[in-house]
C-alpha cells in the first residue's frame, strides 16, 4: 500500500482508469437505472418521481416474446459456433508448434475490419445477384437464384461468422494446454476414442468451452444490426426494442428498464459462469 | 521582446475570432451540397459550422437537451415543426430579412404544422409512393397501394423501415387519414398490415434504392428522391403515385429559440431560398424544391420529371404527415407487434 502510494506511475495509471470508468461507465449506468424508475413525461423525457410502471410493462407477452426470440437466436449462434469452432480449435491446438502462431493470426485477421463492414460484405455474397448465386447459376446447378439474403438463415450465418473467433480463441487456449500424456494414458487403459473425448478431453477443456460460449452468447444478444441488415429488419430483437424506446417512442424509462433487465440477465449468466468455472477447476484437481 | 510578440499575436488572433461571424447548422445527412456551403462563406464571410443527423428524434433530443440553444438552424420535418412550436423551442422568423421568401410556392406554405409560416421555411419536400421494377412486373398493373397485397408479390416487396410511412400505406388503403389518432382505425391498419407481411421481403430506410438496384425486390415502397437517383442507374425502375394518395413530408428550416447567431441564420436561410441555389440543391439531392422560381428555372427534362416534380393530378389524395400526439405510443406498440410477428 505504501509502495503503491509512493509510485507515481502506478497512481496515475490506476487513478486515470478509475476516473475513466467512473465518468463514462458508472455514472451513465447509474443514470439509466435511475431513469428506469421514473415516470414518463409528455413534454420532458422523464418526470421526477418513483414508479415501477416501466418494469410492469415488461410482463406484456409481446416483450417476453422479444426476449425469448433474442435468447433463442443467441443460443443457436453459440451452439453452431461451438460445433464449428471446437474441431477448428483442436486442429490449431494440435498443429506443429511453429505453425500455431500463424494459424491464430489467420483467425484474428478479420478483426482488423469493422464487423459492420464484414456484415455488408455478407450481403454481396448472399444477394440475388451475389457471388454465390451467380456462381451456382454459371455452374448450371440452379436456374433461378436462391433466396439466401433477408432470411433467418442469413442472420444466423452472419452472427456465426462474426462471432466464431470469440469461440475459437479461448478453446484454442485450453486445448493447447491439454497434456497429451493424459490422452495417451486413457488409451493405454483401454478407453476408446469417443470415451477419451467424452471423459478426458471435454472435462479438461471445459473452462475454454464455457468462456467461448459466454463470449459468443453475450454479444450475440446485442448485435441487432446483423438481423436488420441480413434479415431485412423483419424481426424485433431486444436491441431494436431499446433503440426504438429512446428514439421514436420517446419512452426513456421503458428503454432504461429494458436495458437494466438485459444487463442483469447478462450479469446473472456471468455469475453462473464463474461458479461453473470454479467447479470445473475443482473437478480437474480432484 | 519575445513576450511582446506573443502578446501581440494573441491580441490579433482573439480579435480575429471575435470578428469572425459563424452560423451553426444542423441538417439531415447528405442533404446539402458542400459546394453551396462554400459559396455562402465566400460571399458573406460567415463561417458555417455544419453537423448532421439521421432522424428527427435524435435532432429533437439534442435541441431539447441544449435548451433550444447551441444551433442556429435545424431542419425538422413538418410534424416535428409542430411539436417544437408547441413546446416553445422555436424563434419567430424575421420576414424582413428573408428577401427571397416570395419565391416559395404558395401551395406549400401556410400548412397545418405552422400556419402563416411564422417559425418555419420549407426546405425540401417529397413523397413516399410505389416503386416498380419494369423487368419483373408490368408497371401498368400497379396503380394503387392496395395492389401490393396481391398474392403474386409474395416475398418480393420492400417497405420503408419507417413506422409512419408503413402505417400510412394501410391507412390510405382503408380510406382513413394517414394522420389518424383514432385507435380503432390504427388497429384496423395493423390487421391489414399483418396480411401484407408475407409479401414483404425486407424493411429498409437507410438506402432502399440499393435493394431495388440489386434486384432483391420487384416492387414496394420508396421515397421519390431515392427513386429518382435509382432510375438514373436502372431505367426500368418507375415511380408510381398511388391512387389512394401518396404520403407527403416536408423538411423545414427553423431557428431554435435561444440561437446565438440570429442575423447569420437569417442570411443563410435567405441564401438557400435564392432560386439558383435552391435549384442546385434539388437537382443534386433529387427531392422536390418548394421554391417555385427554382423549379421554373430547371432544365425542361428535370422540371417535367414527375418523380421530382409531381403534377397536381399525381398528388390527388396525398397527405402531409403531421404529429399524432399521444397516439404515437399506440402506433409504436403495434409496430413492435407487427415486427415480432404477432
Amino acid at each position: 500500500m505504501t509502495r503503491s502510494r509512493s509510485n507515481p506511475f502506478r497512481r496515475v495509471a490506476t487513478g486515470s482508469i478509475f476516473w475513466w470508468l467512473f465518468i463514462f461507465a458508472l455514472i451513465p449506468n447509474a443514470m439509466v437505472v435511475m431513469v428506469s424508475f421514473m415516470p414518463r413525461g409528455e413534454t420532458e423525457f422523464v418526470e421526477l418521481g418513483l414508479t415501477l410502471e416501466s418494469y410492469g410493462k415488461l410482463l406484456d407477452p409481446l416483450y417476453l416474446q422479444v426476449f425469448w426470440e433474442s435468447f433463442w437466436l443467441a443460443t443457436l449462434t453459440t451452439l453452431l459456433c461451438l460445433v464449428i469452432g471446437y474441431p477448428f480449435a483442436y486442429i490449431i491446438g494440435r498443429a506443429p508448434r511453429h505453425l500455431r502462431p500463424l494459424l491464430v493470426l489467420l483467425v484474428i485477421i478479420p478483426f482488423w475490419t469493422s464487423s459492420l463492414v464484414r456484415t455488408y460484405a455478407m450481403m454481396i455474397l448472399l444477394g440475388t445477384q451475389g457471388v454465390i448465386n451467380t456462381a451456382l447459376i454459371a455452374l448450371g446447378l440452379i436456374t433461378e437464384p436462391l433466396e439466401l439474403l433477408f432470411t433467418p438463415g442469413a442472420v444466423v450465418a452472419g452472427l456465426v461468422y462474426t462471432l466464431l473467433p470469440f469461440m475459437v480463441l479461448p478453446l484454442y487456449a485450453s486445448i493447447e494446454k491439454l497434456d497429451v500424456r493424459l490422452i495417451e494414458a486413457a488409451r493405454d487403459l483401454g478407453a476408446r476414442k469417443l470415451t477419451t473425448f467424452r471423459k478426458v478431453i471435454i472435462p479438461l477443456t471445459m473452462p475454454g468451452i464455457v468462456a467461448g460460449c459466454m463470449l459468443v452468447f453475450l454479444p450475440g444478444l446485442g448485435m441487432y444490426y446483423v438481423s436488420d441488415i441480413l434479415g431485412g429488419a423483419k424481426t424485433t430483437l431486444i436491441g431494436n426494442l431499446i433503440q426504438r424506446q429512446f428514439l421514436s417512442a420517446r419512452d426513456w424509462p421503458f428503454g432504461s428498464a429494458l436495458s437494466v433487465t438485459l444487463t442483469l440477465t447478462m450479469a446473472l449468466m456471468l455469475w453462473a459462469y464463474v461458479v461453473a468455472a470454479r467447479r470445473a477447476a475443482q473437478k480437474v484437481e480432484a | 521582446m519575445m513576450m511582446k510578440w506573443l502578446v501581440l499575436l494573441f491580441a490579433v488572433s482573439t480579435g480575429a475570432f471575435a470578428a469572425e461571424r459563424t452560423v451553426v447548422v444542423y441538417n439531415w445527412a447528405e442533404y446539402l451540397p458542400d459546394e453551396v456551403i462554400r459559396q455562402f462563406t465566400k460571399e458573406t464571410g460567415i463561417r458555417v459550422r455544419y453537423s448532421t443527423f439521421d432522424n428527427n428524434e435524435s435532432m429533437y433530443a439534442k435541441v431539447k437537451s441544449l435548451n433550444a440553444g447551441g444551433y442556429d438552424i435545424v431542419v425538422p420535418s413538418a410534424y416535428y415543426v409542430y411539436r417544437m412550436r408547441k413546446e416553445n423551442l422555436l424563434a419567430p422568423l424575421d420576414r424582413s430579412r428573408l428577401s427571397n421568401f416570395d419565391k416559395l410556392d404558395p401551395r406549400l406554405l401556410d400548412q397545418a404544422h405552422d400556419p402563416g409560416n411564422v417559425y418555419s421555411v420549407p426546405y425540401l419536400w417529397g413523397s413516399s409512393g410505389i416503386a416498380v421494377d419494369g423487368k419483373r412486373v408490368d408497371p401498368a398493373t400497379v396503380k394503387r397501394w392496395a395492389d401490393l397485397w396481391r398474392p403474386e408479390f409474395k416475398g418480393k416487396l420492400l417497405l420503408l423501415d419507417d413506422m409512419r410511412d408503413v402505417f400510412g400505406i394501410a391507412l390510405k388503403t382503408l380510406g382513413y387519414s394517414a394522420n389518424t389518432r383514432n385507435p380503432a382505425e390504427i388497429q384496423a391498419a395493423f390487421e391489414k398490415l399483418r396480411e401484407l407481411l408475407p409479401n414483404v421481403k425486407m424493411f429498409n430506410a437507410d438506402s432502399p434504392k440499393s435493394a431495388y438496384l440489386a434486384g432483391e425486390v420487384a416492387a414496394g415502397q420508396i421515397w421519390n428522391g431515392e427513386a429518382f437517383m435509382a432510375a438514373l442507374e436502372k431505367p426500368s425502375l418507375s415511380y408510381v403515385y398511388p391512387q389512394e394518395g401518396a404520403l407527403l413530408w416536408m423538411d423545414n428550416l427553423v431557428i431554435p429559440r435561444n440561437a446565438r447567431n440570429v442575423a447569420e441564420a437569417h442570411a443563410f436561410i435567405d441564401f438557400l431560398l435564392r432560386p439558383e441555389i435552391a435549384r442546385r440543391i434539388s437537382a443534386e439531392i433529387g427531392y422536390s424544391s418548394p421554391n417555385k422560381a427554382a423549379v421554373d428555372a430547371m432544365p425542361p427534362k428535370l422540371r417535367n420529371n414527375r418523380t421530382v416534380n409531381p403534377t397536381a393530378e399525381d398528388l390527388a389524395g396525398a397527405e402531409f404527415q403531421t404529429d399524432v400526439g399521444d397516439a404515437q405510443a399506440l402506433y409504436e406498440q403495434y409496430w413492435s407487434r407487427l415486427k415480432a410477428g404477432r
